[in-house]
């Protein structure tokens, strides 16, 4: 990745305090913060193999030194995340330099989401990439009952180990509702159906930009995607919202609205 | 004993209402002074708008042994805080549906618009609700036998 280390360089020299990428150190990819032109890290600074979800860093990073113009570079998933957690006030985005890099073949067929390149591709080329949507239509075929002894079945093998929430690019909250007691019985391994895992679906709603860092981090194997896929395709739907698809356009369970938009639904 | 007895006949289902302050409780406690026959397996809780009810509540009613939620609130643009009957009415599209993929039946949760003029509409509601919950039986999402929730209290 030659081209990187050469953007990594311009960046740095134009405007940008920091780079914000992953390192191949021993073959693991790690993410680093290069704040120097003569850093050794940019030697060893990489895409990286596996995704990672850099907007959680870039949310404390901003946090902590709101006047920096950090640069990082994006794909298409990374990007969406960008929008709309700026949506929901945890990044700015103006204070963001994106160098846009576009998944190749395979990472775009292992992933399998809609649109696995940026708005605008620096590095890489486009692929076309047919998102694997074809289980969600077997699960809808699926009557009630033979739906819910699926996902019990699935779901009784959780750990409660919160990967998904942890991974999560959208999850920022720091009060999570999935700690709270009340909503959620502490000490309970698999956790109850389906509070533990609806109250996320929930949360998704509007939210989910399709990344599958979830599904990816999951150690049971638990098809999560599925059901967030469920919660875009009902936000598509019924309030045609697509997060992160549109800068302007706001998540419709974030504000009331107006009436005519109300009598739209049934 | 006269609950007793007509919970056993209704088939033992158990119905939460979410009922708003100002328009569906009246309208509850019109169909109560109007003397209006209605089932009583319904447990109402009163709420200030349909707007406060998290999607969080009603998955916790279906846990705590619900085989039924009901969300009764002001009709849209008569709501006493302006609009806070909008969100409920975006939430619930979300919330039935996607209880719904994790395979809970869709007729187990309604929303509907009942003002405190509407004594008769909310008894057929409760009416026309039951019946189908009835006919759907207890949810599978209920635990074992649950008691309803706080009914240990009541006892001791």
């Amino acid at each position: 990745m030659s081209a990187l280390k050469e953007i990594i360089r311009e960046k740095l020299e134009n405007g940008s305090d920091a780079f914000l990428c992953l390192k191949n150190q021993e073959g693991v990819n790690l993410p680093v913060l290069i704040t120097s032109i003569d850093s050794q890290d940019i030697e060893v600074a990489d895409v990286g193999e596996v995704r990672y979800p850099l907007a959680k860093i870039l949310i404390e990073l901003q946090k902590q030194h709101p006047d920096k113009r950090f640069a990082v570079f994006v794909r298409g998933c990374d990007e969406r995340a960008f929008i709309e957690l700026s949506k929901l006030e945890q990044l700015d985005l103006g204070k963001l330099v994106t160098v846009g890099v576009a998944c190749t073949r395979e990472e775009a067929a292992a992933c399998g989401c809609a649109r696995p390149w940026p708005e605008n591709v620096v590095l890489g080329e486009k692929v076309e990439a047919s998102p694997g949507l074809g289980t969600i239509e077997k699960l809808e075929a699926m009557a009630d009952a033979e739906r819910m002894l699926w996902w019990k079945e699935e779901f009784s093998r959780c750990i409660k180990c919160y990967g998904c929430r942890n991974i999560c690019p959208m999850c920022f909250c720091k009060d999570c509702s999935l700690e709270n007691p009340y909503l959620v019985q502490p000490g309970e391994i698999p956790p109850e159906f389906p509070s533990f895992h609806i109250i996320r679906a929930l949360d998704m709603a509007g939210r989910c930009i399709d990344c599958g860092l979830c599904e990816e981090a999951c150690p049971a194997g638990i098809p999560l995607r599925q059901l967030y896929r469920k919660m875009q395709e009902i936000m598509a739907d019924k309030m045609d919202y697509r997060a992160g698809e549109n800068r302007d356009e706001k998540n419709p369970l974030s504000f009331l609205g107006e009436e005519a938009d109300i009598e739209k639904l049934e | 004993m006269h609950e007793e007895s007509t919970t056993k006949e209704n088939g033992e289902v158990r119905i939460l209402a979410f009922l708003c302050n100002w328009c569906s409780y009246a309208g509850a406690d019109l169909a109560g002074v109007s003397r209006l026959q209605y089932p009583s397996n319904v447990l109402d809780v009163r709420v200030m708008c349909t707007g406060t009810i998290s999607p969080y509540f009603v998955v916790k009613a279906f846990q705590e042994g619900m085989d039924g939620v009901l969300i009764a609130g002001c009709h849209i643009g008569d709501c006493h805080y302006l609009k806070g009957n909008y969100m409920t009415a975006k939430r619930f599209q979300v919330l039935r549906d996607a209880l719904n993929f994790l395979g809970l039946e869709e007729g187990r949760i309604r929303l509907e618009w009942v003002s405190a003029a509407e004594g008769e509409k909310y008894a057929e509601i409760i009416k026309s609700f039951t019946e189908e919950v009835k006919a759907l039986g207890p949810s599978a999402l209920r635990k074992k036998d649950a008691a309803p929730a706080g009914a240990e209290a009541v006892k001791a």
